[in-house]
């Protein structure tokens, strides 16, 4: 083939899908939903994508939005920033009235400046870290809570379960490491010792020598921060170890395949930090949505973060149904000052001012011999 | 066939300079991400290209320019635009220090410590090395580029300063590839043991090229932080490298245009491939196996050095 | 001083998996001098592989542990040397003649190919193996917790290495493969079916990789489809470590990178310790420039 015309069909492809990829239904509220549908945070992003659609359908059976039917248009930010700033980019030119996500606080930051400038609206579903609303950003809301919050909860349950000696665990990602410090502060000023403060490396299946080394420092209890892919490991392997102290573990861990890759004796005794998850909420709607989301998938979803996208999606659609528009200062405004207490799948939501989820979410869970996970007074 | 190729390059170049006029935002920061992929393609393509040598740890060089100037920028406040010098020298520099003990190493050695040297600097930076690195959070609140005290923001302002700079990079590499130096990497691919037996230093050009390729990088890095305006570890990862380096193979090593090319394939086709969501990855993963088999040098390969002949069209050899 | 003995037999167990890698990455490069970046995916899909064969055979279930793990085994190894071949002929024949760089992105688009396939096929969320198919039970020697299933595969490694040992240098077709390695074209002369040999060793390497991702599997319960990513890089580094094309390196140097990092944990930091990994092989390039085995060749000018 002729160098040249190499080229010439390139172009001719990038321009048909510039074409394509103008907006075609003028008939459609369309809401977008960032979200890593590949990459290693593929199995939130694809949790997110299903929870959302299934919102959409049902709003849609129940007669759309105002008048309209709501269409989600998905974009993936691959769990990477550069990525993100991509989908945001493309959700921003197809006229999107909101969008939610994503997963992963330096993924949503990279998004931020974006949405913001084109006035969209931004609801992170699984953002922790605390400077992403102390920018002053109008239209970004986040319906997960942050890490300060879940660090004091954290400490709070530390010092109820009695630890002394405590040993901290992150994974050096954004999220574990910004837990782990605050932790870490709270409990120094509380006078608890510090005996263990490292990270491990996700992604790593044989944690042997890191839990030999733990050992050797004879903690009373150690509060990892990191995932639930980890912890299910090191729960497992201490437990080959015949190593008894306990674990708390942060919300990333709220996920049933804990479970499965502990084992349920390896995992029985286990602590975590969580929202809480529908099936503990005695609202209507979050039964209802379970049942739908079994009905349609066959399964309880996995991640509390996806499901905190379905609340994003909820809010997003009860503020403009309520403010009858779609301008994005009206619905902010709304949002801001308006939603109280909205009864959502993860608890009730009310937003403040700087646009994070207000109210104590956290709560204590502990797995039980049989691997549910009972919610702790 | 000359002239074709020259016609061809002209259109690409008008097109070029008028799209910011008739595509949409997306479009434009797409074409910005391509310009940035084709600096650093040119940048690469010297140490891969022109000298043979198996680099897979560039992206170590372009973390070194950006988190410099994000560093610089945000506890010193040094305007972005004057930070291009400085982080190209602190990139080369780092290159240079880092590489000189292992330059001499055999090719598929070199390539398993460059990635080694890229994973070291990746993980350095998560681990909030000397404090100043932010950790896994990054970098934060970067500022814009400003000329003359208009800022840059907008993807139609960014894009003009990014393919500018292209255009700069373009013809300064295209100078080097022809001068003295671009030929004596070329030798050094083509048979190192020849080249110093003709008397290059075949050391110091490895190294040489590598602190070009590295500050040429650290200058991405700058403009690539003051876009985003935050950094951060996930940005410069080992397969960051793998991306710069295969886009140079698909388009053409040791060719400006397939560089360009490259970068436009890298960066446009997982964007155009979208729209089949999840199987995205999977597809250009076909498409880069079968671009390879189908066009082995690359989609537009360098020709061969032209040497004119001497008036004499009797092409007698003179003792 | 428990302490130290206790990490350097958690290094050893976890070299030994790296160890198995290795020797699939030091097959394909001896004879091809090719990196195979697939590796690693190979060694996923040898896990995934083995979750779906024991989950849909029972072979457990009917065999007994022992045998329905070497039969389990035996199945994975068969059909990832299957897979392997396939992927030579597909993305790495075609491109025999050509410049070595452009097979290397072939295999990168391969690694990416196969990486998103099994995302595709088995979804993004990780899976986990049946428990209670391997005993659980720990060796107590000298007050050291040793996992009896790690010292088995501890010992699987080295019979392994050590017959693989013997085929390459003791049989005709291992001769053959070493012929090749050293230089194709007097091998073609010499009568040998280099495409033949090419495909033995693009069985081989692939079925060990497929069988490491198994005890992963086995050993750890949770495998996920980036696995390979992290492990093909280790092991990658591992042969380079004890230089790239020699088996018995490909051994040494999977074994050392384990200990290196389990070391590097307990002693300086676990957060830093693959960046201590790197910088250890760094220096021991520097000394010695062909790895800790790899022989140097003198360059013929």
């Amino acid at each position: 083939m002729e160098e040249g015309s190499m080229k010439k069909i390139l172009f001719l492809t990038v321009a048909f899908c510039l074409i394509a990829a103008t907006a075609f239904g003028a008939n459609t509220i369309k809401i977008g939903l960032m979200a890593p549908l590949t990459g290693s945070w593929a199995s939130e992003g694809q949790d997110m994508k299903q929870i959302v659609e299934l919102l959409a359908v049902e709003l849609n059976a129940q007669g759309g939005l105002l008048g309209k039917k709501v269409e989600i248009i998905s974009a993936d930010d691959g769990g990477d920033p550069k990525t993100a700033a991509l989908a945001a980019q493309k959700l921003v030119t197809q006229d999107v009235v909101g969008a939610i996500g994503t997963y992963g606080s330096s993924i949503t930051e990279a998004s931020q400046n974006i949405y913001d400038e084109s006035k969209v609206i931004q609801i992170a579903n699984g953002s922790t870290a605390v400077r992403l609303t102390a920018k002053g950003l109008k239209y970004f809301f986040r319906t997960s809570p942050r890490d300060d919050e879940q660090g004091r909860v954290g400490v709070q349950a530390l010092q109820k379960l009695g630890y002394k000696n405590v040993a901290i665990l992150h994974d050096n990602t954004t999220y574990a490491k910004g837990l782990a410090e605050e932790a870490k502060a709270l409990l120094q000023q509380k006078g608890v010792k510090i005996v263990f403060y490292d990270a491990l490396t996700p992604g790593e299946r044989d944690y042997t020598a890191i839990l030999t080394k733990l050992k050797s420092a004879r903690p009373d209890g150690v509060f990892f921060t990191g995932y639930y892919p980890e912890c299910g490991l090191l729960l497992r392997q201490k437990k080959e170890m015949n190593w008894n102290v306990p674990f708390l573990g942060g919300d990333a861990n709220n996920n049933p395949d804990l479970i499965k890759i502990a084992g349920k004796d390896a995992a029985e005794g286990f602590h975590f930090l969580s929202p809480p998850v529908p099936q503990d909420l005695p609202s209507k709607e979050a039964s209802d949505f379970l049942r739908a989301y079994k009905k349609k998938y066959g399964s309880t979803p996995g991640s509390i973060w996806a499901v905190l996208s379905g609340d994003g999606f909820r809010v997003l659609t009860a503020a403009i149904k309520a403010t009858g528009s779609t301008d994005s200062d009206k619905v902010a405004e709304y949002l801001h000052n308006k939603l109280r207490n909205y009864p959502g799948l993860t608890g009730t939501i009310s937003f403040d001012d700087k646009g994070d989820r207000v109210g104590e979410v956290y709560r204590v869970y502990r797995v039980d011999a049989k691997g549910q996970f009972i919610l702790q007074p | 066939m000359k002239d074709h190729r020259k016609i061809i390059y002209g259109v690409v170049t008008a097109l070029l300079v008028m799209s910011p006029l008739f595509l949409n935002k997306y479009w434009v920061d797409v074409l910005n991400n391509v310009g940035l992929y084709a600096i650093l393609g040119l940048s690469l393509n010297i140490i891969v290209g022109h000298a043979g040598l198996f680099n897979l740890g560039h992206a170590a060089f372009y973390a070194v320019g950006a988190y410099t100037a994000a560093i610089l920028n945000t506890r010193f406040n040094i305007p972005v635009l004057w930070l291009l010098p400085l982080c190209a020298l602190s990139a080369g520099l780092f290159a240079a220090i880092v590489m000189r003990p292992i330059i001499h190493l055999r090719g598929d050695y070199l390539c398993i410590v460059t990635i080694g040297l890229g994973e070291i600097v990746r993980i350095a930076l998560i681990n909030d090395v000397f404090g100043i690195t932010g950790g896994a959070n990054g970098i934060f609140g970067i500022d814009r580029p400003t000329i003359f005290g208009i800022a840059i923001r907008r993807p139609h302002e960014f894009y003009y300063l990014i393919w500018g700079f292209v255009a700069v990079a373009v013809f300064l590499f295209h100078r080097l590839e022809n001068s003295r130096f671009g030929r004596a990497l070329n030798y050094l691919r083509e048979d190192e043991v020849a080249a110093e037996g003709s008397g290059i230093n075949v050391a110091h050009y490895k190294l040489a090229c590598f602190v070009i390729g590295a500050a040429w990088a650290g200058m991405v890095g700058v403009i690539f932080a003051s876009k985003m305006t935050i950094i951060s570890p996930e940005s410069f990862s080992f397969w960051e490298s793998v991306l710069i380096f295969t886009l140079i193979l698909l388009g053409g090593s040791a060719s400006i245009p397939g560089v360009i090319l490259g970068a436009l394939l890298i960066v446009g086709l997982p964007e155009v491939f979208r729209g089949i969501a999840n199987a995205r990855m999977l597809i250009f993963g076909g498409a880069m196996i079968a671009m390879m088999i189908f066009r082995t040098e690359g989609i537009l390969p360098p020709r061969p050095r032209k040497y004119a002949l001497s008036d004499d069209s009797s092409g007698e050899s003179r003792a | 001083m428990e302490e130290f003995f206790q990490q350097l037999t958690n290094g050893l167990a976890v070299g030994a998996i790296y160890a198995l890698i290795a020797l699939g990455y030091t097959m394909v490069y001896g004879v091809l001098k090719l990196i195979n970046f697939a590796h690693g995916e190979l060694f996923t899909i040898g896990s995934y592989l083995g979750l779906t064969l024991l989950t849909a055979l029972g072979l457990s279930g009917l065999f007994g542990p022992v045998l329905g793990v070497l039969l389990l085994a035996l199945l994975v190894m068969g059909l990832v040397a299957v897979v392997g071949a396939l992927l030579e002929r597909t993305a790495y024949r075609p491109l025999r003649e050509s410049p070595r760089l452009s097979a290397v992105v072939s295999a990168l688009g391969a690694s990416i190919f196969f990486q998103n396939a099994v995302m595709l096929i088995y979804g993004a969320r990780l899976q986990v193996y049946p428990q209670g198919i391997l005993p659980r039970t720990a060796v107590n020697l000298f007050g050291l917790y040793l996992p009896l299933v790690k010292l088995l595969i501890l010992l699987a490694s080295v019979v392994i290495m050590a017959a693989l040992y013997l085929y390459i240098h003791k049989t005709r077709i291992g001769t053959a493969i070493r012929a090749a390695a050293i230089d194709q074209g007097a091998a073609r002369l010499m009568g040998i079916d280099v495409d033949r040999v090419i495909l033995i060793v693009f069985l081989i390497g692939p079925a060990l990789g497929g069988l490491a991702g198994l005890m992963v599997g086995l050993l750890y319960g949770q495998i996920n489809f980036t696995m390979g990513w992290v492990y093909g890089l280790k092991a990658f580094t591992a042969a380079i470590l004890g230089g790239i094309g020699n088996i018995p390196g490909a051994m040494v140097g999977g074994i050392l990178l384990g200990v290196i990092e389990a070391m590097g944990a307990a002693y300086i930091s676990i957060a830093w310790k693959d960046a201590i990994a790197f910088v250890v092989l760094i220096l021991i390039l520097i000394v010695r420039p062909t790895g800790l085995l790899g022989e140097r060749v003198a360059e013929k000018v």
